[in-house]
């Protein structure tokens, strides 16, 4: 069996009777692994829509209201939309709503819509706070799935909803049993906000992909606690599919839309690794950081007693307040009640 | 006396000359100051509006001791050019500035007026007066990422300085 991994070079894995858990990979060879699963999924979805057709788009961007974009089906994105208009578009949205619902900036478009394009400076940014959180978590899982050495496995857990106000977003992982004594020093807590910097540099989108279970129990065919995942994730969502993201050569679940790249961040550390005792998979540790975006840095007085308070564990709720934190996030309804005026079929 | 450049140069002085002379400079600031205490808001240049300032707050601090007060009425009688407005300024201005011990006034600067002369401009008030505010604070929205942070530190800090209130007692 000839395997592509994400570096270009070709590796031969001997296929063994038995399953494929059992035959012990590098955690290279599983990125790039998932990363082709993830393009050739992409590509199959791309080419459901041999010829370009057009839809309409209708803006609702304050100053812009109601012009409209003819763009192509299956194809444009909300970030193409974004870049008809100006740079600043391109720059300060970070998610986009697409007849009221949240949408990644990186999906594409199906359907003749009204967009309107999100930033952290809106009246009312409370969907784009949480998407944000959301992505410095995910960042925060890729930078530890990348930290550690290939003889040590890191098993990421689900990335736990926590709001804004908590102080910190985290990220659930189980390291290798011969870790259990660890202990992160200052050193290595600065190492890995470093490899984080260095992601945010490179400027890497995240890509969106919507697909059925079994492609997604494809991607995740090397750990069982991403399948349990993406079972649960598929019997909660309404259609049944599960949203992929990629960022790199990275791939992940999320619980929502995720911003639309890694520089949108600006200021980000990781604060924390806490212990969270014996768990289902082993020893549960929780990851927390802090991050601010571009265009609301803070200035360092602050930052220092933020950065303070992101350091103690954050209490995840359990189920009940997760439905809070989606109460509290669902749109307005004046949105739905206004008719669109764009000529619909 | 030696008369020589540095008499000519104003090094330091800091009483201003406004009119023809210091009468002259006390009528005006009389009738700016009823102009003030009428309307409670108004427009005059930069210079006059800072000297009317002190004289305004003095006003106040007179009109705080009472209309019985004997040197209240004499200081009210003579700032006043405009009669009916000293029982304004007892029964209206000084019970509205009880609370405050100073800075009964505001000074904003505007734009220089449109004569030839193109005088430096400001608008001097009284506060609590009942028109739009000039300038509003400019505060970034309670629900940008940010605040919405710092809310959680601050309500963290209330949580523990409540505990340990509750611990000492």
């Amino acid at each position: 069996m000839l395997l592509l991994c994400g570096s270009g070079t070709a590796v031969v894995v001997p296929r063994l009777a038995s399953s494929a858990a059992s035959v012990r990979l590098s955690a290279a060879e599983v990125r790039g692994r998932r990363s082709a699963v993830f393009s050739r999924e992409q590509a199959r979805q791309r080419s459901l829509y041999p010829r370009t057709e057009k839809i309409e788009v209708t803006l609702q961007i304050p100053g812009l209201q109601g012009t409209l974009l003819v763009m192509n089906k299956g194809l444009s994105t909300p970030h193409s939309c974004a870049r008809h208009l100006t740079e600043w578009y391109v720059t300060s949205s970070a998610l986009a709503l697409v007849d009221g619902k949240p949408w990644s900036l990186h999906q594409p478009l199906t359907q003749s819509c009204s967009l309107s394009l999100l930033t952290f400076k809106d009246t009312d940014p409370l969907l784009v706070n949480q998407a944000y959180w959301r992505s410095c978590a995910a960042l925060l899982g890729q930078v530890l799935q990348d930290a550690f050495k290939e003889d040590f496995s890191v098993e990421l857990l689900s990335l736990p909803e926590v709001l804004v106000t908590s102080g910190a977003f985290c990220c659930d992982v189980v390291l290798d049993p011969q870790l259990d004594a660890w202990n992160p020093s200052e050193e290595s807590l600065r190492s890995l906000t470093r490899g984080a910097q260095q992601l945010i540099h490179r400027d890497l989108p995240w890509e969106p992909l919507e697909v059925a279970p079994p492609v997604a129990l494809e991607v995740f065919s090397h750990s069982r606690c991403k399948q349990k995942e993406v079972e649960e994730k598929s019997a909660q969502s309404p259609k049944g599919t599960v949203i992929l993201y990629r960022c790199g050569d990275h791939v992940l679940l999320s619980g929502g839309p995720l911003v639309a790249r890694t520089g949108l961040c600006s200021q980000y550390e990781v604060t924390a690794i806490h212990p969270l005792g014996e768990g289902k998979w082993g020893l549960h540790r929780r990851a927390q950081g802090l991050s601010l975006p571009l265009q609301q840095q803070a200035h360092h007085t602050v930052w220092r007693k933020l950065r303070s308070r992101a350091e103690k564990l954050v209490e995840v709720p359990t189920g009940s307040t997760n439905e809070a934190i989606s109460d509290t996030l669902t749109l307005p309804s004046a949105p739905e009640q206004t008719p669109p005026h764009t000529p619909q079929q | 006396m030696r008369v020589n450049i540095q008499m000519l140069i104003s090094h330091g002085r800091v009483a201003r000359k406004m009119g023809l002379g210091p009468e002259s400079r006390i009528n005006m600031l009389r009738n700016i100051l009823t102009g003030l205490v009428r309307h409670e808001r108004i427009e005059t240049t930069r210079g006059r509006a800072d000297e009317v300032r002190f004289y305004a707050e003095k006003l106040i601090d007179y009109a705080k001791k009472g209309d019985t007060d004997e040197k209240a009425m004499k200081m009210a009688n003579f700032w006043l050019t405009e009669k009916d407005l000293i029982p304004k300024l007892f029964k209206v201005l000084a019970p509205r500035f009880e609370t405050q011990p100073k800075a009964y006034t505001r000074m904003a600067r505007i734009p220089n007026r449109e004569n030839l002369d193109r005088a430096a401009m400001a608008v001097l008030e009284y506060k609590g007066n009942p028109f739009p505010p000039l300038q509003t604070a400019k505060r970034d929205n309670e629900l940008t990422l940010i605040n919405q942070l710092l809310k959680g530190y601050r309500e963290q800090r209330a949580q523990q300085a409540a505990a340990k209130r509750q611990d000492v007692l």
